[in-house]
């Protein structure tokens, strides 16, 4: 030893890239060292892994039923890992009856306990993945942890306590949800929460009613789009005094609920947030709209045509393509709008459909147009234009046969 | 006083190369901890929920295609398989030359619509839309060629619907789940996250059909195998512990999600840009920060985009000069950013390090070659020094590309066959000598290029996802993988 530091010594100046040159081979040696024992080692793993995920798929209906005892695989880490995986995998995959039989397996096994466990007493990624696994079972015994894990320091846990609770999709699991928020606000980005109150409250809408009256913002744009999502034709009334609401999240939700309502309240309303200021409320009122595909909606729709929004423009044209009635006529009208951007918009979702041949002919089939007429309206379908001495025609056109029109 | 100069010249490079070879080590370590805490949160992470999740957002996927009509098809048939609940499909065939709308239509069954196109970011003319009958989300943009990538993203930023835009190149193809894994951190938290990157691979040596990737392998060529430890060390060490501390400034133009407003309010991909996709990022932080807006660009290392790598020198000379040139031309760009307080780490550490580590790395590394050979003439080279010296370089390089493989081992273990993971350990004693003595040549070539204001694109040789016979097509790629060549 003492020569080699005598050495160092001797080398002066140049000793610390001597030292500094022996740490790198050395670093390289065990890094290709570490790879190659690494490599063994998983291949073993799984070799092992593999043979014995093929016993328990073999033996699933004794180990499932009891007959294999619990006992004789709860202790070993290796099984239950595999047993825990496999359960998992399963339980998504189930169905109703399936999916009682497995989580009677999980109750009766303990497996269930163990992840309650895990949830409650691990930290970190390990104590998310307990929460996960927890969400995936669908066991109603383990919302009280995934609801105790909302309050969480971290925001990682957080998040993968909505994930669990989404995945119970249950309204139980959506009014921990919501009694959270409430409680707390919004601690947590909106979209994965959105995500899971969309899973929880899809069963039982008219409970997001109540926190929707009574929370605060943001909380309440964040209801209101879980409202939007979700909403079915009981919901009527309720959701019409969101049309009037200050904030444009919630008119848009009303507008994206509103198709599950009555027909003519629908459209009234609709049509209202047609003309809304908000692009997005306009938007989403025009999809409605279309999914209604009413002959009412028609001037609305004709309306949001000649929208400063393209996107506006483009589903209003969608939308009214949706009207299986007197494509003729309403092709007429936005030709006498007189608005390149409404014709361009109508002419693209046409063509995105097909329908193009179909209203070829309905136009030259058509009875109440003059000759004239028809043949501008047959231009400017192929040309996707219209010529300005066309204009007049099809304007003129336009009010002879506005009795005709739907 | 020649003697006095070259002494400090030495000096000067010795602490240089130390300087660079801890970052390098440090960001490894970085990389390291990133990469296994991103794994154990993926173990919290169901990816096929986001594809059941009804408010996932929709994303449009932008093909910028030139003169691809070899692997084309392949890749849109590829992008039409993906995971994902709502896609858009847009080709944009920039102008080309050779049978890639023709391939196109045939295959996919186009019929031209008149559809509303406006060109909120400017683009050079397009001629005609096409719509796949077969595959009613597929949209074909036929343009005419500006002669850059980044107008014919632009034409397809025109396009877009959806508020979320994935560009992806042309001659690549994406792992199934790419999608739904890109999108984990948008999910998580999309007010912040305003662009996510995915890894890009080398697709050499594996098998292809019909669009799947169905046996990865590394591939034969010397030169193929030396450019996959570059890319895993370029985006498996360096991508990932810049993007940690939110200073990632580049996503590759082969594979990146971008929120479509944000880049319609930067005015697009900036046009006749050389490296467009680094230009970019470099704008968006800019802007965000001029913005003072909180944000951040992440980097996910297990979306995979496979890609076809050059396989001859020549070609790979020229991608090299290139990603040169547009390295130089986005820092020359925005070098107001530089050590200004208002632009935080970025301005002050990122760009700094992409400067003097990056750019110039070429220039003072030639420099150091030659002062230590005049040194050498002059008598006043330490020889046991300078052989020590180099040992301990060659040792230590080493050392971050086995760190490298080994971070490939840890987390996403792409090559299953022991001979693959030998070779590729084999190449990484390999690689110094004397690829990276003529990379250096070719950083310099691109540099002088850029000076000399000669920035046309040259061919590169590609064989095609499926085909084996070469041929060849224009350089589509720009995503220099920054540390590549350390």
């Amino acid at each position: 030893m003492g020569s080699i530091s005598e050495g160092f010594v001797s080398l002066g100046p140049a000793a610390f890239i001597v030292k500094a040159l022996l740490v790198a081979i050395g670093a390289n040696l065990l890094l290709l060292g570490f790879i190659v024992l690494r490599r063994s080692y998983r291949k073993r793993f799984f070799r092992r892994r593999d043979a014995r995920l093929l016993e328990i798929q073999r033996d699933w209906e004794e180990l499932t039923s009891g007959a294999i005892p619990y006992d004789s695989w709860r202790t070993k880490r290796f099984d239950l890992r595999i047993i825990e995986t496999v359960v998992l995998d399963k339980l998504e995959a189930a169905d109703r009856e399936e999916a009682t039989r497995l989580l009677k397996f999980l109750r009766a096994s303990r497996l269930i306990e163990k992840l309650i466990f895990e949830a409650r007493q691990h930290t970190g990624w390990r104590k998310n993945r307990a929460l996960v696994a927890l969400g995936r079972t669908r066991a109603p015994e383990g919302i009280p942890a995934l609801a105790e894990a909302l309050r969480d320091r971290e925001l990682e846990t957080r998040l993968a306590a909505i994930r669990g609770l989404g995945r119970m999709a249950c309204p139980e699991a959506g009014n921990e949800l919501l009694n959270w928020l409430t409680e707390v606000g919004l601690q947590v980005p909106a979209l994965p929460l959105q995500s899971a109150l969309v899973e929880c409250c899809s069963e039982r809408p008219r409970m997001l009613l109540n926190f929707l009256h009574n929370a605060e913002m943001p909380v309440r744009q964040v209801i209101a789009r879980v409202m939007g999502e979700i909403a079915v034709p009981a919901l009527g009334s309720d959701l019409l005094p969101f049309v009037h609401d200050e904030e444009a999240e919630l008119r848009a939700a009303a507008a994206r609920a509103l198709p599950c309502c009555d027909g003519t309240l629908a459209i009234e309303a609709l049509t209202e947030l047609a003309d809304d200021p908000v692009w997005f409320v306009r938007l989403r009122a025009v999809v409605s709209l279309g999914k209604l595909a009413h002959s009412t909606a028609i001037p609305p729709l004709l309306r949001c045509l000649r929208d400063p929004n393209r996107l506006i423009r483009l589903r209003s044209a969608e939308a009214v393509l949706k009207i299986k009635i007197g494509q003729a006529e309403i092709f007429q009208q936005v030709l006498a709008a007189k608005d390149r951007y409404a014709l361009h918009a109508y002419v693209t979702a046409l063509d995105n459909s097909g329908l193009q041949e179909r209203l070829t002919d309905e136009i030259a089939r058509h009875d109440g147009f003059s000759p004239a007429t028809k043949s501008a309206l047959l231009q400017a379908l192929r040309t996707g234009n219209l010529h300005d001495e066309n204009w007049e025609k099809v304007r003129k056109a336009d009010f002879a046969n506005a009795a005709s029109a739907p | 006083m020649i003697a006095r100069l070259l002494a400090i010249s030495n000096q000067t490079l010795l602490y240089y190369y130390l300087l660079c070879n801890l970052s390098y080590l440090l960001m490894l370590f970085i990389a390291f901890r990133t990469s296994i805490a991103h794994h154990r949160k993926l173990q919290s992470f169901r990816l096929a929920w986001i594809k059941e999740a009804p408010l996932s957002p929709p994303i449009s996927i932008i093909v910028p295609a030139h003169n691809e009509e070899k692997s084309i098809c392949i890749s849109v048939l590829n992008l039409l398989k993906l995971q994902y609940p709502e896609l858009e499909l847009i080709v944009v065939n920039d102008g080309s030359t050779d049978a890639t709308l023709a391939a196109l239509r045939e295959r996919f069954r186009l019929r031209p619509i008149r559809a509303v196109y406006v060109s909120q970011i400017q683009s050079a003319p397009v001629r005609r839309i096409y719509r796949s009958e077969t595959h009613p989300g597929l949209m074909v943009l036929d343009k005419d060629s500006a002669g850059s990538k980044s107008d014919a993203i632009n034409a397809g930023v025109n396009a877009a619907t959806c508020p979320y835009i994935c560009v992806v190149d042309a001659d690549s193809v994406l792992e199934d789940d790419a999608l739904l894994r890109i999108m984990v951190p948008v999910l998580a938290d999309p007010d912040r996250v305003v662009c996510v990157g995915g890894i890009v691979r080398v697709v050499n040596g594996s098998a292809i059909r019909n669009g799947r990737i169905e046996r990865i392998r590394l591939p034969r060529k010397s030169i193929e195998i030396i450019q996959v430890i570059e890319y895993l060390r370029a985006f498996l060490v360096a991508r990932e512990a810049w993007a940690s501390a939110n200073m990632l400034m580049i996503v590759s133009g082969a594979f990146g999600v971008f929120k479509t407003d944000l880049v319609r309010q930067l005015g697009g991909y900036r046009p006749h840009a050389i490296g467009e996709d680094f230009e970019l990022v470099v704008r968006l932080h800019r802007y965000l920060l001029d913005k003072r807006e909180k944000y951040r660009i992440a980097f996910l290392p297990d979306p995979v985009c496979w890609t076809e790598a050059p396989s001859d020198l020549k070609s790979l000379g020229r991608q090299r000069s290139r990603w040169q040139k547009g390295l130089l031309d986005g820092l020359w760009r925005h070098r107001q950013m530089l050590f200004r307080a208002r632009y935080g780490r970025t301005g002050c550490l990122a760009l700094p390090y992409l400067w003097f580590f990056e750019l110039l790395a070429p220039l003072i590394e030639s420099l150091g070659i030659a002062s230590i050979i005049a040194a050498a003439c002059v008598g006043i080279l330490n020889r046991d020094f300078f052989v020590q010296f180099l040992l301990f370089g060659y040792a230590f390089a080493t050392a971050i590309s086995i760190g490298s493989v080994l971070q490939e081992e840890l987390t996403y273990r792409r090559y299953n066959d022991w001979r693959d993971v030998a070779r590729l350990l084999l190449y990484c004693f390999l690689e110094h000598f004397p690829y990276r003595q003529i990379q250096i040549y070719w950083r310099l070539q691109g540099m002088w290029q850029y000076l000399r204001g000669d920035n046309t694109w040259k061919t590169i040789k590609r064989t095609g996802l499926e085909n084996p016979h070469a041929q060849p097509s224009p350089e589509g790629k720009a995503s220099a993988p920054f540390m590549a060549n350390q």
